[in-house]
């Protein structure tokens, strides 16, 4: 009898302990998730007009040729974006690890201040300094008498503006993960290296890099998740244009939902592209041997 | 099976009510607490007219001017949320779903998209005072009798020019007599770059509206009538190559990363800072002009002839009040005082546009003011059958700014002009369940 209070007890305790992030994520998630998943099966055009249509909206979904298109875009930009992701991090984060390296936290602290803002503040600068016409970038190349480059009119202009822009915003987050990785490495397996001879370049391929395995794991999953459903990053600076070629998956569907009224199709874009982010989370996780240490 | 819809439907509109509950119910009770006067009458002032706008007011701003005077002479106070025009068509659905209406709009659509939340001003006004074309675009619903909205600002597309660039390169404005043709536009505006020290000849504002005045100008449409209802036609002949020329002017004379959707930019900010020459935009900016340009004169020229003549588009924006605002009647009553001779020429005199009471005029006090003027008066002239049938098809009400986007498409290039126009009529098509022309 005495132990079955105490059992209860404990599930008590749990459950209080639980409670609040459960009520969070009921609310702000779960009920969400439930709504859309609804939603994705009706006409639902935000206000008035909600009938049930089977899976007519997934069946247009499949046959968009935008939703492709911007899908495609979307990964591209991804894709070519990762490695940059990782790698600028991870070599700033050496770097402001080395023991040569003087003013170690004036140099984190500017490369952290753009974590600080806002997305669309950034994208803002951001295109305060690449504007066409009355960007800071521009009117410098014309002070040297140079031409002025078409920022937002070019597609691949655009989209590296967009993806410099994206870098300098979450350098200054991984850089942080990486440098609490290096800290956490045993300076005796460096020492052991020296010892037998090993350099620089040497401990960093065979020593830094392995043990950092799994904070890299993590910083490639957070960054592909990220760049997957970058947005509002992009509205600040091109809104998606020159037409449609810096446009990626998350506008199309608010474009979709919030600009055209159709909360139903842009509901059912949102159900398929959580699925696809899911596997490829899944792939990162299957393929890492990292992930299932972290 | 329609059981099970309506249940389907139900229960996710249960779910739904209850996480906005969950998240937004507070305010009502409290905003409902501000209402009090719902007899119509004059408020014996200390409430609150809770407004909403589309812009923030620059200085000497008409519509805001006029509420702060109502203020004063009342005693009421006011509460203005600013929400841009766009905006406005996805927070005004959220709005009335948590009980949070404003007791007056200044709109351009809501009251047109959503009649049966508006009351309906016949109720308290006299039709006959009003300009009969101001209150059919502006204040009308598009499918019944019912006026949703008063005409605040009434409207018409008009081209401003700077006359010093003009001067400088030699040429000389046109005049209602001579009106230039399109072709000569473009072509003049290539001059003004080359002579006239500016960095673009033309521009244009990002709106169907106004990229639609070439099109009736040229004799398109994008609706036919057909009896009763109507036919797509905005994938026409005409219609290309009206879209055809407009992107390859957007790649000589024209901004072009404003209309390829590149840039947030504002024309007019181009045109004030002396970087445009000819510049298509409507009446409203002419106030705003007039105060904010001092580099340089401007002038307002007649718009250009297509092949089917010149055209104009009128519109504007309506002061509506939602039914169910919780002091409606607070609203009305600032409408009546707003709409009487003596205010509403305070109001126009401000606002320097065209008026929508038949017995009150803008009166310009100077020479250039007064031919400016002519100009807008001689515009609305221009309003094509064309533009009077696709504003009673009510098209907006199922595409609106997908249009905007495939124009843009167009003109950055990652479309033809016909595949553009060809992909929105497609649409169109499905959600009106018209067919297309051709």
């Amino acid at each position: 009898m005495r132990k079955k209070g105490q059992g209860f007890a404990h599930t008590r305790a749990f459950w209080m302990f639980v409670s609040p992030a459960l009520i969070l994520f009921t609310v702000f998630f779960l009920v969400p998730l439930a709504l859309a998943i609804g939603f994705s099966f009706t006409n639902y055009d935000g206000w008035k007009t909600m009938d049930f249509v089977g899976v007519k909206n997934y069946i247009k979904l499949f046959t968009d040729a935008d939703f492709y298109a911007t899908l495609k875009r979307t990964f591209v930009y991804a894709i070519v974006n990762l490695p940059f992701k990782v790698a600028l991090p991870l070599l700033v984060a050496s770097l402001v690890c080395s023991k040569y390296m003087y003013g170690k936290t004036v140099v984190r602290t500017f490369i952290y201040i753009p974590v600080l803002l806002s997305a669309l503040v950034a994208g803002i600068t951001i295109n305060w300094m690449f504007g066409e016409e009355y960007g800071l970038v521009n009117f410098i190349i014309q002070s040297f008498g140079g031409t002025p480059l078409k920022w937002a009119m070019n597609p691949v202009l655009a989209t590296t503006v967009v993806s410099v822009a994206s870098n300098w915003v979450s350098i200054g987050f991984y850089m942080i993960m990486f440098i609490g990785g290096i800290n956490n490495i045993s300076q005796e397996l460096y020492e052991a290296a020296s010892v037998d001879g090993a350099n620089k370049v040497d401990s960093f391929f065979r020593i830094t890099l392995p043990l950092l395995a799994p904070t890299t794991f993590i910083v490639l999953l957070l960054s592909t998740v990220n760049l997957l459903k970058e947005y509002t990053l992009v509205q600040g600076i091109t809104t998606g244009g020159p037409g449609t070629s810096t446009t990626y998956i998350i506008q199309y569907i608010f474009n979709q939902g919030f600009t055209q009224m159709r909360y139903g199709y842009a509901s059912a874009i949102g159900i398929i592209v959580g699925i696809i982010f899911i596997v490829i989370a899944g792939i990162q996780f299957k393929f890492s041997n990292s992930g299932g240490e972290v | 099976m329609k059981k099970w819809n309506k249940a389907a439907a139900a229960l996710l509109a249960g779910t739904m009510a209850l996480s906005l509950a969950a998240c937004g119910g507070g305010g009502t009770a409290e905003t409902k607490a501000e209402g009090g006067s719902g007899d119509g009458g004059a408020s014996a002032g200390g409430q609150t007219l809770k407004i909403l706008l589309s812009e923030e007011p620059g200085e000497g701003d008409a519509l805001t001017m006029m509420f702060n005077k109502w203020a004063e002479e009342t005693g009421n106070k006011l509460d203005i949320q600013i929400i841009a025009y766009d905006d406005q068509l996805t927070k005004f659905p959220a709005m009335a779903k948590n009980k949070d209406l404003p007791d007056i709009i200044s709109t351009t659509r809501l009251h047109q998209l959503y009649p049966e939340e508006f009351v309906d001003l016949r109720d308290s006004f006299d039709m006959n005072a009003f300009e009969a074309s101001a209150l059919k675009i502006v204040g009308k619903d598009y499918v019944s009798d019912k006026i949703t909205g008063l005409p605040q600002q009434f409207t018409a597309t008009c081209v401003f020019y700077n006359k010093d660039a003009f001067e400088a390169a030699g040429l000389e404005a046109p005049t209602a007599d001579k009106p230039w043709t399109w072709d000569e536009l473009y072509a003049n505006a290539a001059v003004l770059m080359e002579k006239g020290g500016v960095k673009y000849g033309f521009a244009a504002d990002v709106s169907r509206a106004r990229y639609d005045i070439l099109m009736y100008a040229n004799g398109g449409s994008l609706t036919l009538a057909d009896g009763d209802s109507f036919k797509v036609n905005v994938n026409c002949d005409a219609n290309v190559k009206t879209l055809e020329a407009f992107a390859a002017a957007n790649q000589s004379v024209m901004p072009q990363a404003i209309w390829s959707g590149a840039t947030a930019d504002n024309p007019a900010d181009y045109f004030k800072n002396g970087d445009v020459g000819i510049y298509l935009s409507g009446s409203w900016n002419y106030a705003s002009f007039v105060s904010d340009i001092s580099a340089f004169k401007f002038g307002l020229m007649p718009s250009p002839k297509g092949s089917a003549g010149q055209s104009c588009i009128i519109g504007g924006s309506a002061l509506a009040v939602p039914a169910n605002a919780a002091n409606s009647a607070l609203g009305i009553e600032f409408l009546k005082w707003m709409y009487t001779d003596e205010n509403f020429k305070t109001y126009i005199q401000a606002d320097k546009g065209l008026s929508s009471l038949t017995s009150v005029i803008y009166e310009p006090d100077t020479d250039d003011g007064k031919a400016d003027y002519a100009v807008i008066q001689g515009e609305v002239a221009f309003v094509t059958d064309t533009f009077m049938v696709d504003e009673s098809s009510a098209w907006r009400n199922y595409k609106d700014n997908e249009y905007r986007d495939y124009l843009k498409r167009a003109v950055s290039g990652e479309m033809t002009a016909k595949e553009a126009l060809d992909a929105f009529a497609n649409e169109l098509a499905e959600s009106s369940s018209w067919a297309i022309a051709q």
